[in-house]
């Protein structure tokens, strides 16, 4: 009997050592963690960096070189926030989710929107915005095209920007169409107005200031823009007390109104256009 | 030198003329054909502009990218003369295991596009090299005016480390071609010269050093300063990795502005500007040699 309840009691001993261990261990590795996260580095360099890519109107160059446009302003906010300085990164499209992935930058603010493909690879915060695709077609070359099923035939050309979620919607909704990507945009439209396209398919509302800038030539065949995507940040995986800082501060500006109103100024005014030109 | 006296004739009028007529034909068909809006007004701003706020007139986005171009160029011919020579020297050898490191780097990288090699290079090697120095936190621990040195030789302090990469892969990359001109020099200095190096009782190195690497450099320098202007017109491949040189800043402000033409032209015209000022200097270089 005593044999046993000693035998019990060092077993017990044991145990309880081993669990305060394992606790401590498992208090080690979150402080590692939280040490170790984006936001904790952003803090201790006093520098959150920033990857974009040039998208009218979510960012652009003025006429000093600056950068501007909605997703500008949502970057320097949340710098602002945060008490640090705000760096852009200037990336091709194309190559923005390895650049992230091997930590050129630390979050992509930068109007990406969220698809089941990416977040396979990046994760990505709740949207603080919502954008369409539009799409713009030539005067000439697609007289008479109202609806979407006038574009998916195979002799129909659609011009869209590499690697965009545009590029996807119209290889989605127009599947038998003959599709053409270009790295930038602009490439794009250049494409349509020489007549070389005969659509090209954007981000709203882009397609619709292209229309309005070349009346004689372009006119916007659907009212209603398709294929609605969710625009969120993008940041590496696994980094959770990143994810969620990014999650809150979209909520409060979200429940500010502060968002409402720079999306106002940015995409349904023009009242920025003599900054760029 | 003869000095012929240019004389015009008949057929040299039609040739002209018919170029003339082409050029003709070629604007024409852009302005009708292409309904372009030519915007020629905006574009001195974006190479330089006044400042009101600070009085003064500061670069703007299309100069300070052709001024990244010109010290990538410098830089990367730098580092490629110095692979060059190292791996030229392995291609000369005489033992058999340098010759093929010498002949394994040339070859891999002379067969590889340069757009593939650009984008491997940064991706894998320099991005697994870069965060082991820590170089990023050390230059951004610099003082004030360290980084400004910095920023006037290389990069300014958040673009350090992309810029460093895209030198190390422009050397990597133009190393091979000038491993094939070092070897080419040393090879054409005939055998007599080894051979009377030797019989003096140089060592390798001492014959190397004082006969043959003298002829040599004077043989292959026109070579030499040509890969420079080749350098020039590569470093425009960096733009798809995003270092904001020339290229990469037209391309940006197209995506701003829609100004295509005008900015692919007036980008044309600046590396125009640089190269041709290089060749008339190598120019130069060959006549006084």
């Amino acid at each position: 009997m005593k044999k046993k309840s000693l035998f019990l009691q060092i077993l017990v001993t044991i145990m309880v050592l081993f669990f305060l261990a394992g606790s401590s261990y498992a208090g080690e590795i979150q402080n590692k963690l939280v040490s170790e996260s984006t936001i904790e580095q952003v803090l201790k360099r006093g520098v959150l960096r920033v990857g974009m890519s040039t998208f009218v109107p979510w960012a652009m160059k003025d006429k000093k070189g600056e950068l501007i446009g909605f997703e500008i302003d949502v970057a320097k906010k949340l710098a602002q926030d945060m008490g640090v300085k705000i760096e852009f990164v200037p990336t091709k499209w194309a190559g923005i989710i390895p650049a992230l992935l091997t930590g050129k930058f630390d979050v992509i603010i930068g109007g990406m929107g969220i698809t089941p493909q990416r977040s396979l690879k990046v994760n990505f915060t709740v949207p603080y915005e919502y954008s369409g695709m539009s799409i713009v077609a030539h005067k000439e070359t697609a007289k008479g095209f109202s609806a979407i099923e006038d574009f998916n035939k195979p002799e129909v050309t659609i011009a869209s920007r590499l690697g965009s979620t545009a590029a996807e919607a119209a290889k989605k909704y127009m599947p038998k169409a003959n599709h053409r990507m270009f790295d930038d945009e602009a490439q794009a439209y250049q494409e349509l107005l020489n007549g070389k396209a005969h659509a090209v398919v954007g981000s709203a509302p882009t397609p619709v200031f292209h229309a309005i800038k070349n009346p004689e030539k372009l006119f916007i065949p659907l009212k209603e823009t398709f294929a609605k995507e969710a625009i969120g940040f993008a940041v590496r995986k696994g980094d959770f007390d990143t994810l969620n800082y990014f999650n809150s501060w979209i909520l409060v500006h979200h429940s500010s109104g502060w968002l409402k109103e720079r999306e106002h100024y940015w995409f349904e005014t023009k009242d920025w256009e003599s900054q760029v030109q | 030198m003869e000095n012929n006296p240019l004389k015009i004739k008949a057929l040299d009028i039609i040739l002209g003329l018919i170029l003339m007529s082409a050029a003709f034909y070629i604007f024409y068909r852009i302005k009708t054909g292409l309904h372009y809006k030519w915007n020629w007004g905006v574009i001195p701003q974006y190479i330089i502009r006044y400042d009101p706020d600070e009085q003064k007139w500061v670069s703007n986005l299309i100069l300070q990218g052709f001024l990244t171009t010109i010290r990538l160029s410098i830089w990367s011919t730098f580092l490629a003369m110095i692979f060059g020579t190292i791996m030229g020297f392995l291609r000369t050898s005489t033992s058999l295991f340098n010759r093929l490191a010498g002949t394994a780097y040339v070859e891999m990288i002379r067969n590889l596009p340069p757009l593939v090699l650009v984008f491997i290079f940064y991706y894998f090697v320099s991005d697994q090299i870069m965060p082991v120095t820590g170089i990023d936190d050390y230059i951004r621990g610099l003082s004030e005016n360290s980084q400004a040195v910095l920023s006037f030789l290389f990069a300014s302090p958040r673009y350090f480390t992309a810029f460093l990469s895209a030198v190390i892969t422009l050397a990597v990359f133009e190393g091979a071609y000038i491993t094939e001109i070092v070897r080419a020099g040393i090879e054409s200095v005939e055998k007599g010269q080894w051979e009377a190096s030797s019989a003096l009782g140089m060592s390798k190195w001492q014959q190397m050093r004082h006969v043959i690497l003298p002829q040599a450099f004077k043989m292959v320098l026109p070579a030499l300063a040509g890969q420079f202007i080749s350098t020039i017109k590569d470093s425009s491949i960096v733009s798809i990795i995003s270092i904001q040189e020339l290229t990469f800043q037209g391309m940006e402000l197209m995506a701003s502005t829609y100004m295509t033409f005008e900015i692919w032209i007036v980008v044309s015209i600046l590396y125009l500007v640089l190269t041709l000022s290089c060749s008339l200097i190598i120019e130069q270089l060959e006549r006084s040699l």
